[in-house]
């Protein structure tokens, strides 16, 4: 009987063990992860961790560009009781009822799931709209970031803009949008019964965007940018742009473009893309005379031209191919070939063009860049327009010695420049100083002028400035050198070059040991008052001399006000106008004065004697020549250039002269400039190059 | 036990009683009853007196066995109490830091927000235009180059004057 009721006993037991086995193994086994499931979206909680975009700073780390979180609440307008939510989310987050209704209405009809009631919420809005989400489900919040240009307008064109979901849409956000986008991590808590997190276990680590450090200076950005929109605004044109570069690294200080825009305020549907439109790098245009620079330097390179030696100008008309090309300053005939780069002579560049040669010239413009994407991780570079040599026409080549049919950024020329300002070295232009900590290389710059042509070409555009068509560019206690540029736009209706002007200039300072290098364009102005040495060149005076004080440049000529600038007494002088099918030009009548052969313009301009000598090979009557000036009493400075650092030394010792020596063999460039007035206890600083 | 209404009661019938035979007439009557008067406790009758003892040559007999006992049982609980802590106190210790841990967190993220904000608040308040219109306002011009001179170097932040 007992053993009957032991086996009973037994076999319930059995029984029960069984019965929680088969429990234990569907709760664990079969069902595991439903289960597991269900804890963790009752225990956990999965957060976002925010990685925000990269910041954008300027080289002296002043921030150009950030983000700042920011927290949105959102709704899905088909599970939602509209007049409820709208009554309810109007109130906490201020908005008005009546749009909000109109605007959930419009979402729930047009069967939207997603609708962003506002974004930017303040912290008290949130913590509302928290304390609320844990009663009612159909309200979310989430974590964004919004991107901040705390200086407005300043570099918009350079930094760019981006959408509403932070994606870079123009500028470097766009360019480098990859590594300015940082990618948010995940966090999964552990919560108690308040949803507090215990436990916080990384599974996804955020990774913030990479923070970039660009070239730019915002001090000098902000001048440029001031210069340009109110020169655009004296001249009428319609734009403007300026890039100021430095020579040696082919870092962009200040790249400006005018009309511009707040990349604070979002792209709205049918706005004027033309202030988003960076002109300094994505609109080519024919740049004119400033390209003479370039037809000189091949010059330099590739024949036996040297600053003194005659051009033919031709009484200011040439004809090629049944093809008139006509000189701004007509009455020019045989000059030295610096006086066609100061005088802004159309058919003294094409002599030298025609004595370069088509294939020696193409060489050269793409030698120094043109007719290619110069790199910087922007958007929409234009790469300007070089024709390939076979498609050049019979006066293709004339054309392209005083700047027309090619086309150039701003941003080129700047760079073209940089090569005579650099000592020959063709420097790639650098946006971006460091990404991170990690500083961005140099590339390596490439050899395209002779270091005496580079020396050459500059002293032959401290030339334009001194006597030239420049002088409205000359800078107080600096040297500096340049060359003008006014170029006819095309009417490609017509057919024919229009009298509106594309002015430009293009310069550097100072000369012996040049620091910045800065390029002015002012686009589609009318008259006289739109030539490049009028419109440009005041507004490089400005810039250069901003960027000479904020970079600690020494001054390399004396405080007191420059000499007077011997041809830029009436407004013709400043005409550099290339000139192509037109018939009238204006004549430039200048008095004729004393000749003084062998001596540089530098010299002339300084004993205000002559501008313009005749060589051996004189034709004609030779009137490119300037008023005498009374020469100022008291000692001079001597002509180092051309002789050994032996003989200089031994002069300067003979006259008790100061010297400062920099280099071996010939002198090649000295400052202050023969015939200069010494004052007393002056050094001469004298640069020797082989 | 004789309770505190039960003691004073005694006292007021050594003090009060009346004495000789009228009181043992008194007696036989039955009192009346205090309707308000509680019904007496258990043992409420007894009273407890103190009587001194001289035990000083009363010694307690040595017992080697329930001492050992004793110290075994004590050994045994702190062991045991140590293993239960040693236990729970890592669990424990984690669950404190994870709060710890998560309010630093949220902490730290507030205070880099924060961080930003500000620096976004200077760099708006030192934006060259707006220092421009400042010094417009305030007759500033700019020195001419040359004009500066930094009195401690040239390195960020030095002191510069114009002359």
């Amino acid at each position: 009987m007992v053993e009957r009721r032991l086996t009973c006993l037994a076999v319930i037991v059995l029984l029960w063990g069984a019965a929680i086995l088969k429990n234990l193994i569907s709760l664990q086994i079969f069902h595991h992860r439903e289960y597991a499931v269900r804890a963790r979206s009752i225990q956990e909680v999965v957060e976002e961790i925010p990685a925000p975009r990269g910041t954008i700073f300027d080289r002296d780390g002043r921030p150009l560009a950030m983000s700042l979180a920011s927290r949105s609440a959102y709704i899905n307008p088909m599970k939602v009781d509209v007049g409820v939510a709208s009554d309810l989310l109007g109130y906490l987050l201020h908005l008005d009822r009546a749009e909000l209704y109109l605007k959930i209405k419009q979402a729930a009809d047009a069967h939207r799931g997603y609708l962003i009631i506002k974004r930017q919420l303040s912290p008290e809005e949130y913590d509302n709209l928290l304390h609320l989400k844990s009663r009612i489900e159909w309200v979310s919040l989430s974590h964004e970031s919004q991107r901040h240009y705390p200086n407005g307008t300043l570099a918009a064109h350079v930094l760019g803009s981006v959408d509403f979901e932070e994606k870079g849409n123009a500028g470097i956000e766009k360019g480098l949008d990859k590594e300015l986008r940082g990618t948010p991590g995940r966090i999964r808590l552990l919560t108690d019964v308040h949803r507090r997190g215990i436990a916080p276990q990384t599974t996804i680590p955020a990774k913030p965007g990479t923070s970039l450090t660009l070239t730019l200076d915002e001090r000098l950005q902000f001048v440029a940018e001031r210069e340009i929109a109110a020169a655009v605004r004296a001249h009428n044109a319609n734009s403007g742009s300026v890039v100021v570069m430095k020579p040696d690294t082919g870092d962009i200080l200040a790249m400006a473009s005018y009309p511009t825009f707040d990349p604070n305020v979002p792209v709205e549907r049918g706005e004027d893309p033309k202030p988003r439109l960076n002109h300094a790098f994505s609109v080519p245009f024919e740049p004119g005379s400033v390209f003479k620079v370039i037809t000189l330097s091949a010059a330099l390179e590739t024949t036996n031209l040297r600053p003194e030696s005659p051009i033919n100008c031709n009484g200011g008309k040439l004809t090629l191919f049944s093809r008139t090309i006509h000189d701004s300053h007509a009455g020019m005939w045989v000059v030295p070939m610096e006086t066609v780069l100061a005088k802004s002579s159309n058919i003294g560049a094409i002599q030298v063009g025609l004595r370069v040669g088509p294939v020696n010239m193409h060489d050269y413009m793409k030698r120094f860049g043109f007719g290619q994407r110069t790199g910087l991780p922007l958007p929409g570079e234009s790469p300007g327009k070089v024709y390939r040599l076979e498609r050049w026409g019979k006066t293709s080549l004339a054309s392209v010695s005083m700047g027309q049919e090619v086309s150039v950024t701003t941003l080129q020329l700047a760079q073209a420049a940089s090569v005579v300002a650099s000592g020959g070295m063709l420097v790639k232009p650098r946006l971006v100083l460091k990404r991170g900590d990690r500083p961005e290389p140099v590339t390596p710059p490439v050899r395209v002028l002779k270091p005496e042509n580079a020396i050459t070409m500059r002293q032959m555009m401290e030339g334009v400035v001194l006597v030239g068509t420049g002088s409205r560019a000359r800078l107080a206690g600096y040297s500096s050198g340049g060359k003008t540029g006014s170029a006819q736009i095309y009417d490609y209706a017509t057919k024919h070059y229009t009298h509106t002007y594309n002015g430009s200039y293009m310069g550097f300072a100072p000369i012996t040991n040049p620091q910045v290098v800065v390029v002015v364009t002012l686009n589609g102005m009318h008259g006289e008052a739109g030539f490049g040495g009028q419109a440009a060149a005041p507004v490089f005076k400005v810039v250069a001399g901003e960027a000479l004080r904020v970079f600690d440049v020494p001054k390399d000529l004396p405080e007191s006000p420059a000499a007077p600038t011997m041809v830029a007494k009436n407004t013709e002088d400043l005409n550099d106008l290339a000139i192509a099918d037109l018939d009238a030009s204006g004549h430039n009548i200048l008095e004729e004065g004393e000749e003084e052969e062998d001596r540089s313009l530098t010299v002339a301009a300084q004993n205000g004697t002559v501008a313009a000598l005749t060589g051996p090979e004189k034709q004609g009557p030779p009137v490119a020549v300037v008023p005498a000036a009374p020469k100022p009493a008291g000692p001079r400075v001597p002509n180092f250039r051309g002789m050994t650092m032996r003989a200089v030394l031994a002069e300067a010792a003979a006259r008790g002269l100061s010297i400062l020596p920099d280099g071996s063999g010939i002198a090649r460039i000295q400052s202050p400039p023969p015939g200069a007035p010494l004052h007393q206890g002056e050094r001469i600083r004298v640069q020797f190059a082989r | 036990m004789a309770t505190l209404p039960a003691y004073l009661k005694k006292n007021e019938a050594l003090t009060g009683a009346p004495q000789g035979p009228d009181a043992a007439s008194r007696t036989k009557m039955r009192p009346v009853r205090d309707p308000f008067q509680l019904r007496a406790l258990p043992h409420e009758h007894l009273f407890l007196y103190n009587k001194r003892i001289d035990n000083s040559r009363l010694v307690r007999e040595a017992d080697p066995k329930s001492r050992g006992a004793c110290w075994s049982a004590i050994g045994a609980a702190s062991v045991l109490a140590i293993l239960l802590t040693s236990a729970f106190a890592p669990s424990v210790a984690t669950t404190i830091a994870g709060y710890k841990l998560e309010a630093l967190r949220i902490e730290e993220r507030r205070l880099l927000e924060e961080h930003r904000g500000l620096d976004l608040q200077e760099a708006e308040l030192l934006s060259p235009a707006r220092l421009d219109q400042l010094a417009r306002e305030n007759n500033l011009v700019t020195p001419s180059s040359g004009q500066v001179f930094h009195l401690e170097g040239k390195p960020q932040g030095a002191v510069a004057m114009a002359k």
